[in-house]
């Protein structure tokens, strides 16, 4: 099957005081259409900057996207309006995503509005449905954002996001602003809708746990670069870059009885300004020796599986 | 109001100070805090505001009056009973030419107020126009108009003001003029401020993403938001600006003679401030409590759009 | 027999309320806890649960503004600090119980050195030479993992970890005997945070501190807590080990809580979320608070007292279904 969304050697460049920030550096990437890409990495490590190049709230600075085929890049002012139909995002802060001078129906609606092709009736028919999907109650129609909770707040968010019925969704960490047990709802609900709608997720999160929950794929992110891809099951079984198997020593679990062996990393985080050539991990890697700094190779050491390691293979085994 | 009574589980020395918290007015929950309902029961619910709004509403409706109402013209020359102290004939007294400062101080509270207004009208409607694009566009527009508003903030606004009176003359339309284009770096600013922390908002990449014109977010998602410090901000700017007209006229540079304006009226009389403090008094206190009227307001309006939604 | 001896910690009945508008907001209700020299308890619940408060209590830095009553004791080695005059206050705070903040950004002033910030602290409680409070600071940076050569650098130059872990060299530098940490991980990376709970286990063993780990993280819990209490709505509704809690978690919510965090070892296709939302905290409930939310709730619950009932020694929970096994 087609990938419906594609990086190739993706880039996105900020210029700040003190040089070029390498927000996301080569990034290559495939979407297969129905699935569910997991992006993790820690703040700062630019996967909200790929969510929103890809999506083209960002222009990138070099390289290819390509959706359903198309170069997104390329498009004109009429095939970018057509793209962003099928292209939505889901916002992490409920709080700043909703125009607090808005009510919940004005919000949902106002995409159906600015589409034209809807009538008065349809627009409210479909207003009404939206509600009801994402679960927010009916007697909420009239409320502003500041009263509802943070729950509530982002199932609006889900439902302006598919008004016009989407076929990718970036989800910017949407339940990392919300509790244990409101999480679990949204993600349930996003879930539901993908199973219901076929719809495409780019999940970005920094929880290891939401991550393996939901994603089909997970994409690794380290100061900009890719340092690791592949299935769900295969990177928590067989988890090959050093930065990864650290990242998941990490997490905290509740299973009080069988201590996890954590791998505690030392040493500090480069720069992302003008970082040079190779590998950005190496300053806080236990296996870096100086040929790390020179360059950086992508390879498919398992099938599916790549890694951005020169010396993966040596660290692992294979 | 009863619950305010049913409060009182303290016992600690630490909780007597918790009492002393200035508590919000109480405000029927039900109204929706940000609509226009709320914010009128809010303002309403300041005694300063009704203060300043009561006087208001007095000083101009007897300005508009003063003609029909007063025994005096106000520029009416009286050489009987020239410098005579307030009495029943004339309450406030007269000044040195005997005119009747009642009828000179209710006819001229329509210079200051129509100076301040209009003056804060224009530059509130200029600066907040280049501030929204300053900050929506940023990059070399921004700093093309912020350095250019930057000359006009080196100069105290007063003496600006002065120097844009001498190029333009006295006169009424002049000084407003003057105070206007003195007061548009401030709004401007504060509009570019309120932009640049609402575009940075989720909402509005959100708009993005569903297809809004360029022209929609900015008047549908930014403007509206940023509006409130700006209405505050045109309560002071009034009460500064009339200041600004009786400090010009004062000087000489604002309203001329024989139009009775409160500065120039202190003007004129300054010279008998030892032996008829009234006639630098009276005008002195009506300007003082116009400003202050406007400063409350102000305030009120201050506290009542204050979006402290989130708690 | 809890009385006759006296414990190193202890609140007792702690109520707290806020006004807000013309409401009376009921942040902490009624909530006992205590703790034994050295020990660790973990304080866990959701946003608005009350968490942050019970901190701020104890150090009576809560905005004077917002409280409408502080009610019940706060005995700290037998001595009531509600009660305490300002001064005597000011000479506890920071000595000898001192607070972590959750964003270490806000915790350091950022026109002075982290060194003269942890030496002038120091020389505050201990009337000491401004020589010997440095060399104390120094001590402090070196134990939480930072050189000499960075002692002398502003806030600014250091990274949210290691920002972090100046704020724990500020708080541990008086050795304090009681340390309330509120979510001083949940501003940092995993594997930043795992090197700051590491280095905060490694402190609590070497100095013998006592502390309050406030948390909404149940993993962070597990890894450095001896005890556990489960805060929802104002009230404690489960408290007890480590183990109670994690092996026999009994409260319908705080089985909820487990439940709904998506396993890291299991494959589950839906997480059970826990249905609702917390309770309106201006109202006084005199039935369970979790009533709406539970799943097992029935006729009887609405007539709950919401007495906690000791399940087996030290374990209480807050619902009388407890010991008929639900």
């Amino acid at each position: 099957m087609a990938a419906l969304v594609e990086t190739q050697d993706l880039k996105k460049y900020f210029k700040s005081g003190a040089g070029l920030v390498h927000a996301v550096d080569n990034i290559s990437l495939k979407i297969e259409e129905g699935e569910t890409v997991g992006l993790v990495g820690e703040s700062g490590c630019g996967k909200s900057t790929l969510g929103r190049t890809l999506i083209h709230l960002n222009e990138s600075t070099d390289g290819k996207i390509i959706f359903n085929g198309k170069d997104v890049t390329k498009l004109n002012k009429k095939q970018m309006k057509d793209f962003r139909k099928d292209v939505q995002m889901i916002f992490q802060d409920p709080y700043s995503s909703l125009n607090p001078r808005e009510t919940v129906s004005d919000i949902i609606m106002e995409p159906l509005k600015l589409d034209g092709s809807f009538s008065r009736e349809e627009i409210k028919n479909r207003t009404r449905e939206l509600m009801d999907i994402v679960g927010i109650e009916k007697r909420l129609r009239m409320s502003y954002p500041h009263e509802l909770d943070g729950g509530r707040r982002q199932r609006v968010g889900i439902a302006r996001a598919l008004a016009l019925k989407p076929k990718f969704i970036v989800c910017d960490e949407p339940v990392s602003a919300l509790d244990v047990s409101i999480q679990a709802q949204i993600l349930n609900l996003l879930m539901d809708l993908q199973k219901d709608m076929g719809l495409t997720y780019l999940f970005i999160t920094h929880d290891m746990s939401v991550v393996k929950h939901i994603s089909n794929q997970i994409c690794v992110m380290y100061l900009g670069q890719m340092v690791e891809m592949c299935d769900k099951k295969e990177l928590f079984a067989y988890p090959l870059h050093p930065y990864t198997k650290a990242l998941l020593s990490a997490i905290p679990t509740t299973d009080i009885h069988n201590r996890k062996e954590r791998i505690i990393l030392k040493g500090e985080i480069k720069s992302p300004i003008n970082p040079g050539p190779g590998c950005r991990f190496a300053s806080r890697c236990p296996y870096a020796d100086e040929s790390c700094n020179q360059g950086v190779q992508a390879c498919e050491v398992r099938p599916g599986h790549y890694v951005v390691c020169n010396k993966a293979k040596e660290i692992n085994q294979l | 109001m009863d619950d305010l009574k049913k409060r009182h589980g303290r016992h600690h020395g630490y909780h007597e100070k918790g009492r002393k918290g200035k508590r919000r007015h109480h405000i029927d929950p039900s109204i929706k805090p940000g609509s226009a309902k709320y914010i009128w029961a809010s303002v309403s619910h300041n005694k300063g505001a009704v203060f300043g709004m009561v006087f208001l509403a007095l000083i101009i409706v007897l300005s508009l009056l003063s003609p029909y109402i007063c025994k005096y013209n106000y520029s009416a020359t009286d050489f009987a009973s020239m410098k005579a102290w307030p009495s029943a004939q004339h309450w406030f007294g007269t000044d040195d030419l005997g005119r009747d400062i009642l009828s000179r101080v209710l006819y001229g509270a329509r210079y200051t107020l129509i100076i301040g207004l209009l003056s804060t009208v224009f530059s509130a409607i200029v600066g907040v126009i280049m501030g929204a694009i300053a900050g929506y566009f940023g990059g070399i527009v921004d700093s093309c108009l912020m350095r250019f508003l930057d000359l006009f903030q080196a100069f105290p606004s007063l003496v600006l003001a002065m120097a844009f009176c001498a190029v333009f003359g006295t006169g009424v339309d002049k000084c407003i003029l003057a105070l206007g284009i003195t007061g548009i770096p401030g709004f401007a600013r504060l509009m570019r401020a309120n932009i640049l922390r609402i575009r940075n908002m989720e909402y509005i990449e959100a708009a993005t993403t569903i297809n809004c014109p360029t022209w929609k977010i900015i008047a549908q998602h930014i403007i509206p938001n940023a509006v409130s410090p700006i209405i505050v901000e045109i309560a002071m700017s009034v009460s500064r600006n009339g200041l600004a007209a009786s400090s010009l006229s004062f000087l000489g540079l604002g309203v001329q003679e024989p139009k009775p304006e409160w500065g120039q009226m202190l003007a004129a009389t300054r010279n008998y401030i030892r032996d008829f403090p009234y006639m630098v008094i009276i005008p002195g206190i009506f300007i003082v409590l116009t400003v202050l009227s406007f400063n409350l307001i102000g305030d009120a309006f201050r506290d009542a759009l204050d979006p402290n939604f989130k708690d | 027999m809890a009385e006759s001896k006296e414990k190193f910690f202890e609140l007792r009945n702690l109520t707290v309320k806020y006004h807000s508008g013309s409401s009376i907001i009921h942040a902490v209700n009624d909530v006992s806890l205590d703790l034994n020299a050295g020990e660790t308890l973990g304080l866990v619940g959701e946003t608005g649960a009350g968490k942050t408060t019970i901190a701020k209590s104890i150090l009576r830095i809560l905005s004077e503004n917002s409280v409408e009553s502080i009610d019940g004791e706060i005995l700290f080695e037998g001595r009531r600090i509600l009660d305490m005059e300002d001064k005597e206050m000011q000479a506890i705070r920071g000595k000898s119980i001192s607070m972590i903040f959750q964003d270490p950004m806000t915790a350091l002033n950022p026109v002075k050195t982290v060194l003269s910030q942890i030496a002038e602290g120091y020389k505050l409680h201990h009337n000491c030479t401004k020589a010997e409070a440095n060399k104390r600071a120094i001590e402090m940076l070196e134990m939480v993992g930072i050189g000499e050569d960075r002692a002398e650098e502003y806030p600014h130059q250091f990274s949210g970890g290691m920002k972090q872990r100046v704020v724990i060299a500020l708080a541990l530098a008086c050795s304090p005997r009681l340390l309330l940490a509120d979510e001083p991980t949940t501003a940092l990376d995993v594997t930043i945070q795992a090197q700051v709970l590491d280095l905060i286990r490694d402190l609590r063993n070497k100095l013998g501190t006592a502390m309050i780990l406030i948390t909404h993280d149940l993993g962070v819990v597990a890894e450095v807590c001896d005890k556990v209490a489960v805060i929802y709505a104002g009230r404690i509704i489960e408290k007890g080990t480590l183990e109670d809690i994690y092996d026999h978690p009994t409260h319908p919510y705080t089985c909820g809580l487990f439940a709904a965090l998506p396993d890291m070892d299991k494959d589950v296709d839906r997480l059970s979320p826990i249905e609702g939302l917390p309770p309106d905290p201006s109202v006084i409930r005199d039935h369970c608070d979790f009533l709406e939310r539970c799943p097992y709730a029935c006729e009887k619950c609405k007539k709950f007292d919401n007495k906690m009932i000791e399940m087996t020694e030290g374990h209480f929970v807050r619902c009388w279904k407890a010991n008929e096994e639900v």
